[in-house]
């Protein structure tokens, strides 16, 4: 029976070619002509984001996305999760293990040893399993992606020389102030020097989860930015949130686009291209001095930068914030290292005191500024993003108006 | 709840990284708040390199090339006592070795009002520690309060 199917099919498809190969010079066949292929769908490259006040409830100025996590391979077997910060400050996926329900596995070395990692923040540090997944933002996956499983109930030995670089350990959401760390700065790799070294706090082989050791890993299992692995509109991403009043706003909504130049939406127009140096960092002129380690950045939640002359808080918890009695109208100048200047602009610094409150509910605080203990550092953070549409290139990607690392507005 | 491990373990860990230090003839560096040691013989230990020792009018700095590629600068008064910390890189040098007794305090120490993942202001006591940046450049400082020699300002330790 098979086989007289497939012959059938045989002489039919072998008819139908013959009558299209012999009928070729008629020319007047116009509904034997198949129509143009239609031009393949657009990925959907927006994800909607939001600043709210995030799973541990006291979270300000803090961007938020939802991300789905597959098993690798997997449309069943998986899990979409909400309140994964935005970070263009860092480089790769990290999610906390409490709230994963979907199993992951865990990256393998060709030793058989598992793979974990130290990640350092300024203020702290998360420890967990690297694992894969098929990650899913928008329209867009990243297949396979080395992703950290943070504060995983397996890897609960957490190395001494990973807590014995200080701060708090963040592996709770509480502590963490999100389910979850989405890193989608300049860069693929969030600690390349670690693939050929073992280096201190930075990756580990682990002959059981309780015992770990400093190891160098293949690049590929590093963690990873996951824009990068994107099939498309992959050279980069665009933060767009509407502006928001003085006093602060409950919360803001916004798009966080995939892509630069890759789609109608995401055109670089007439943006303003500030090169950045292989820190993600650019100049920034302010007071009179040039600041080299500035960065603009949607992981930190305030502006951040040294001046004297203003008053800091004294309300106990916010004493490294300013406080001025009105709000003060300050100017700044950013260069990028490609000479680039966005020259004169201007941002205000209220009374972090006074904001907070008289709208404690609010999330969203653009004139939230604090000091800054490197004096030759200009955090600019969240604030930036509002009101505009900022674009952050990856290193070695081109757009129509440059080549990463850059950020433009 | 992550901040605290059980006192004993803490005791035990100091207690450890005390008596490693005074068997080992690599003895690690100069410590906040203790008196400065000969810090070459911490080289070989940290596989960390000298860059400079800088006398200034008021204070010596060593200044120490760890591998991850973080440079960190220990500061020590006419007095011979080692004031202040502070780092610069990818990662963070031993903060438990180089801030000694302060440690258990910075750790532990409550968070300001307005936490995120960039940056630390910490005052506990004697003790100040400021850090910020991002991923792939740390950076910030330690020191004690009492022990900064007059004249030296703070904002110029970095």
């Amino acid at each position: 029976m098979v086989s007289t199917r497939a012959l059938r099919i045989f002489l039919s498809l072998a008819f139908a070619l013959s009558a299209v190969s012999c009928g070729g010079g008629s020319g007047s066949g116009g509904s034997m002509t198949p129509p143009p292929p239609p031009p393949p769908p657009a990925t959907n490259n927006v994800a909607s984001v939001i600043v709210d006040q995030g799973p541990s409830g006291n979270s300000v100025n803090t961007l938020f996305v939802s991300v789905t996590v597959c098993a690798p391979g997997s449309t069943t077997a998986c899990q979409t999760i909400d309140h994964i910060q935005v970070d263009t400050g860092s480089y790769g996926l990290r999610l906390l293990a409490p709230v994963l329900t979907v199993t992951l596995p865990v990256e393998t070395l060709a030793n058989g040893n598992t793979v974990a990692e130290c990640t350092q923040f300024v203020d702290g540090f998360s420890w967990g399993p690297i694992v894969t997944a098929d990650v899913q933002i928008a329209g867009e996956t990243a297949s396979s992606l080395p992703v950290q499983s943070i504060g995983d109930s397996r890897y609960t030995a957490v190395p001494s020389d990973c807590s014995s670089g200080g701060g708090m350990l963040e592996d709770t959401v509480a502590d963490f102030g999100a389910n979850g760390l989405l890193g989608i700065g300049p860069f693929d790799i969030d600690q390349p020097a670690c693939a050929t070294a073992a280096e201190t706090a930075c990756y580990y082989a682990c002959a059981s989860p309780t015992s770990c050791t400093n190891s160098a890993v293949p690049t590929a299992m590093l963690v990873s930015n996951p824009v990068t692995h994107f099939a498309s509109d992959n050279n980069g991403i665009m933060i767009s949130l509407p502006s928001v009043p003085s006093a602060g706003q409950l919360t803001v909504t916004g798009s966080l686009i995939f892509g630069i130049d890759t789609q109608s939406n995401n055109a670089s127009g007439t943006q303003t291209v500030l090169t950045l140096d292989n820190n993600a960092e650019l100049l920034m002129m302010f007071n009179g001095q040039t600041l080299a380690n500035s960065f603009i950045d949607s992981g930190s939640n305030g502006i951040y930068f040294t001046d004297t002359a203003l008053v800091t808080c004294t309300a106990m918890g916010l004493t490294d914030f300013y406080c001025p009695s009105n709000t003060l109208t300050l100017g700044l100048s950013i260069q990028g290292m490609n000479g680039v200047m966005a020259n004169n602009l201007t941002f205000d610094v209220g009374n972090a005191a006074t904001m907070l409150s008289a709208n404690p509910t609010f999330n969203a605080f653009p004139l939230l500024a604090g000091t800054n203990p490197n004096t030759g550092s200009f955090d600019y953070g969240l604030p930036f993003f509002y009101g505009k549409r900022v674009a952050v290139a990856v290193e070695g990607d081109n757009t129509a108006v440059g080549t990463g690392p850059y950020i433009a507005f | 709840m992550p901040i605290t491990a059980p006192n004993t373990f803490k005791s035990a860990a100091l207690f450890g990284a005390m008596l490693a230090a005074a068997l080992s003839p690599c003895v690690a560096t100069a410590t906040l708040g203790e008196p400065e040691v000969t810090v070459q013989t911490d080289i070989a230990q940290a596989h960390a390199s000298i860059k400079s020792l800088q006398d200034r009018a008021t204070y010596r700095v060593h200044e120490i090339a760890l591998p991850s590629g973080t440079v960190m600068r220990e500061f020590v008064a006419p007095s011979g006592k080692v004031f202040a910390v502070t780092w610069h890189g990818p990662r963070r040098p031993d903060l438990r070795q180089a801030l000694g007794q302060y440690f258990d305090t910075y750790v532990s120490a409550p968070r300001s009002r307005f936490a995120d993942r960039r940056h630390v202001q910490i005052q506990q006591g004697d003790l100040v520690v400021q850090a910020g940046g991002h991923m792939r450049a740390l950076s910030g400082r330690a020191y004690l309060l009492s022990a900064i020699p007059s004249g030296v300002n703070i904002g110029d330790l970095h």
